[in-house]
């Protein structure tokens, strides 16, 4: 089986697997991170978003092959204590419901914030256009966005 | 079992046989030398360190209660809340009916839970005074510790073996709402920070020594079972190692999740199916069934005066069908279980509403008794009604003992989610209003056809089942002198199940819309047309239930007021209400406003006014109005369809679900009752739909009478 470097959440990891794996199942069940969730699998609900090289991407649509060489951060590098602004904007706001469907907003939130400070009202629905939250948290996942947003000035 | 509520209803959760005194608990210490806990029932234990422990007896499905339950818990006990651990409970003699849904979980255990924290408070108490050696009465509790008459302190960790030696009061005293400090206030989600950071555990995220993981190869038709197939080409998948049949399909099961799934594939063109009853079915026959059925014969779910004669004599009928389809449940989380076959039992570990059938089934499965069987209730990530069935968790039971034990971990993907899903039903409504000369509503009429899914889940027609399902049509509240609602039964061989507001949601949109329709037609005031036929109604009795109509005209009023109804509008928007007391227990009203423009429709605010008896926890409130908002309006625009016995529909791409972008601001108002709490996750669901359409015919003057909702004509 052919062999991949990346780095994820700052540590270097050589994984054997499948070139076509997607890098979801390689974090799940490879590396035993299963904070990023699957949800659809069709990069249509945005459960798995992790970063790579910064940005939100949907790592059930990355496969390793396009992951190897490059960073990555999942929910479980986001900080080390929950300490990140959205994380705490995010059990200000008291967001979650079941929580499944947070990892990928939260990651989804922090890559918006890094990109541009204060997002508007229309930035926000676009970053979260490919999020499905079935509870329906969104009025608050709004709210911690913004307050994360005036957290990190 | 005969109904849903049977099912439902709470049947052993601890009350008497309360498992007394001093206990040695070696697992939540491993290694370590065992310390002694303070558990005078099931639901908590105090250890040396004044840890508390709470045991929820109820599944945390978003609805908050990992953080209610044990509230209720702390509160009675006087708790630092800072020091509670919660934990789920096991299905078994302790907890013999965990089910969870209907909007019971608080009502069901309120009177338990506070009486276990007042046992062990009482207890506490009476274990200081005695070492102190003063009188009980003189003692109280604070946050943790008990006080004594002088400046006596002492906490309830330094009191766990003196508490566990009392006798366990048979009444101790509730406190006061007035004295309670947790209840009532707003406290956040107790798994908040391990959901932020990722380390919230569901079932998907179960991780076993030598885990294996599974994808089933079912039919596309929900009722197929596989007749023959070749391995081959799913073994040659790197990761694969064994191919196994079980009763819903075969089974692939590899080293990781993505191999299974990639082995599935290869193994679905080398399958043959026996397609089963469900080959031929598809919708546009069901419409077909369902429209000869709404004039054809009917159960009667409610009959009042001769509405057939009170038609036949008003000055004027009004008549109008609508239509509600197949929905699905669409969880975020796919179904899941992983199951360890051992020599003298088995362990599951699964996301499940209904733990003890759950444990049953698998049992019954693998030739097991039930105490056999070890179920770890996960965290789950959306149940909305789909996990009360417990099709998915026997399967993996079946695949791992085909398997040689486990432990392994069956995943479903998305198409299977949806092509298998236990859907909730089509139906069509035929409703009739009769009007005398001077326009009084004096004669109603709802005619309901569809599939039973009390039919479908007990697998026979079942006596209560026209009170199932025209629940939400068969207790409209307004006075109307000749009422007659009926059910007739339309088969289907889809497997069915309840959904988030059940058949209130089909039968209150029919209901609250046509009755607005009427409204419109004698010219009269929506709201107005309401509060009148609401009238002075006291307790009013509907089939099982009794609902005080007072209180719902009063969350009426609250919403209508807090949304400004009556207030003048720019052209092109509207405000529109519905109002319903869900199963009698629980009185809720919405106001939306919308506008509609150019084919768009915008729901700008949803006013939500409920009065749910006491609120436990007003934080866990809000989100559930808010998520229950949400639920409802997804279904404006999502449905499922069948062709030749599979769902047209196999993703979230063909299931426009309401995204961020498209959710309106929600304004909740409480109305305080000194009733006890009944329930909130789904009341406010049945409202979302009728109001935002009474909305956009308030905007526009066009009526919608179908979901999903074509704005095409608007």
């Amino acid at each position: 089986m052919p062999s991949y470097q990346l780095t994820v959440n700052g540590r270097t990891r050589t994984v054997d697997a499948e070139a076509d794996t997607p890098l979801l199942w390689i974090l799940r069940d490879t590396l035993g991170l299963t904070g990023t969730k699957f949800g659809c699998g069709q990069g249509v609900c945005g459960s798995c978003t992790v970063h790579v090289d910064g940005k939100a991407q949907k790592s059930c649509q990355t496969s390793l092959k396009e992951a190897a060489g490059h960073s990555i951060v999942t929910i479980e590098g986001l900080s080390k204590d929950g300490s990140h602004p959205v994380q705490k904007a995010w059990i200000t706001e008291d967001v979650a419901q079941c929580g499944y469907c947070q990892p990928g907003m939260i990651m989804s939130a922090a890559a918006l914030l890094k990109r541009k400070a204060h997002p508007s009202d229309g930035d926000i629905d676009e970053a979260f256009a490919d999020h499905v939250c079935r509870c329906g948290t969104y009025p608050r996942v709004r709210k911690a966005v913004k307050r994360a947003a005036g957290g990190v000035k | 079992m005969t109904d849903r509520r049977d099912f439902l209803k709470i049947a052993g959760v601890a009350g008497a046989g309360l498992v007394l005194g001093l206990r040695l608990d070696a697992k939540t210490r491993p290694g370590a030398a065992a310390a002694p806990e303070f558990a005078p029932n099931a639901f908590l234990a105090v250890r040396p360190d004044g840890t508390v422990r709470i045991t929820v007896p109820k599944t945390e499905m978003g609805q908050g209660v990992r953080t209610a339950l044990p509230l209720v818990v702390a509160e009675e006990m006087d708790l630092d809340w800072a020091k509670v651990e919660v934990i789920n409970a096991n299905p078994g003699p302790d907890f013999k009916s965990m089910q969870t849904g209907g909007s019971t979980s608080v009502s069901s255990t309120w009177g338990t839970l506070r009486k276990a924290g007042a046992t062990a408070r009482e207890m506490l108490k009476a274990a200081a005074a005695a070492r102190w050696n003063v009188d009980l009465k003189s003692c109280r509790t604070e946050k943790g510790f008990v006080l004594g008459p002088g400046n006596q302190k002492l906490g309830y960790g330094a009191l766990v073996e003196a508490a566990a030696k009392l006798p366990v009061p048979k009444d101790p005293s509730l406190k006061s709402p007035r004295d309670y400090r947790l209840l009532g206030k707003r406290t956040p989600r107790f798994d908040g920070p391990d959901i932020v950071t990722g380390k919230a555990i569901f079932g998907l995220d179960v991780r076993r020594p030598g885990q294996r993981f599974a994808a089933v190869l079912r039919s596309t038709v929900c009722t197929g079972r596989p007749m023959a197939w070749d391995a081959g080409k799913a073994l040659e998948v790197p990761g694969v190692v064994d191919v196994v049949k079980v009763p819903t399909g075969i089974a692939v099961i590899a080293t990781n999740t993505w191999a299974a799934l990639k082995g599935r594939e290869r193994l679905a063109a080398d399958t043959t199916w026996e397609l089963g009853s469900a080959q031929d079915f598809n919708s546009a026959d069901l419409e077909t069934f369902m429209r000869e059925a709404l004039t054809g014969p009917g159960e009667e779910a409610r009959k009042q005066g001769d509405a057939e004669k009170a038609l036949v004599a008003a000055a004027k009928v009004l008549e109008a069908e609508y239509s509600f389809p197949y929905q699905a449940h669409a969880t975020v989380e796919p179904m899941n279980a992983t199951v360890q076959i051992r020599p003298e039992g088995a362990e599951m570990w699964t996301g499940s509403q209904s733990p003890n059938k759950a444990q049953a089934t698998a049992a019954a499965a693998l030739g097991l008794k039930p105490e056999q069987v070890k179920v770890n209730v996960a965290l789950i990530g959306g149940g909305f009604g789909r996990r009360l069935g417990t099709d998915f968790s026997t399967e993996a039971a079946q695949v791992a003992k085909a398997a040689g034990g486990g432990p392994i971990q069956v995943v479903w993907d998305r198409e299977d989610d949806f092509r298998h899903d236990l859907h909730h039903p089509a139906t069509l409504h035929r409703l009739r209003a009769g009007l005398d000369a001077s326009g009084a509503l004096t004669a109603w009429a709802h005619r309901i056809a569809g599939p039973s899914i009390l039919h479908s889940w007990v697998g026979q027609k079942t006596p209560s089942q026209v009170l199932a399902e025209a629940n939400g049509a068969l207790d409209i509240p307004y006075a109307i002198p000749a009422i007659r609602v009926d059910y007739a039964e339309v088969a289907a061989p889809t497997p069915l199940g309840w959904w988030r507001g059940i058949e209130i949601v089909p039968n209150v949109f029919a209901r609250e819309c046509f009755f607005d329709e009427v409204a419109h037609a004698v010219g009269k005031d929506p709201l107005q047309l309401r509060l009148d036929l609401l009238g002075n109604q006291g307790l009013v009795k509907f089939g099982r239930d009794e609902a005080d109509i007072r209180r719902l005209k009063k969350v009426l009023q609250v919403a209508a007021e807090k949304a400004g109804w009556g207030r003048k509008l720019p052209a092109g928007r509207g405000l529109g209400l519905a109002c319903h007391a869900y199963d009698g227990r629980t009185y809720a009203a919405e106001v939306a406003e919308v506008s509609v423009e150019k084919g768009q429709l915008r729901i700008h605010k949803v006013t939500c006014a409920v009065d749910c008896g006491f609120v436990v926890n007003p934080a866990g409130l809000e989100a559930q109005v808010e998520g229950g908002i949400a639920f409802g309006l997804s279904a404006l625009f999502t449905q499922i369809t069948w062709e030749k016995g599979h769902t047209v529909q196999t993703g979230y791409q063909e299931f426009p679900l309401l995204r961020l972008g498209d959710m309106p601001e929600v304004e909740t108002h409480v109305v305080q009752s000194a009733e006890a709490p009944s329930g909130i996750g789904e009341p406010p669901v049945p409202l979302a739909i009728p109001a935002v359409l009474n909305a956009v015919f308030a905007a526009t003057g066009k009526r919608i009478r179908k979901v999903p909702v074509d704005l095409s004509a608007i």
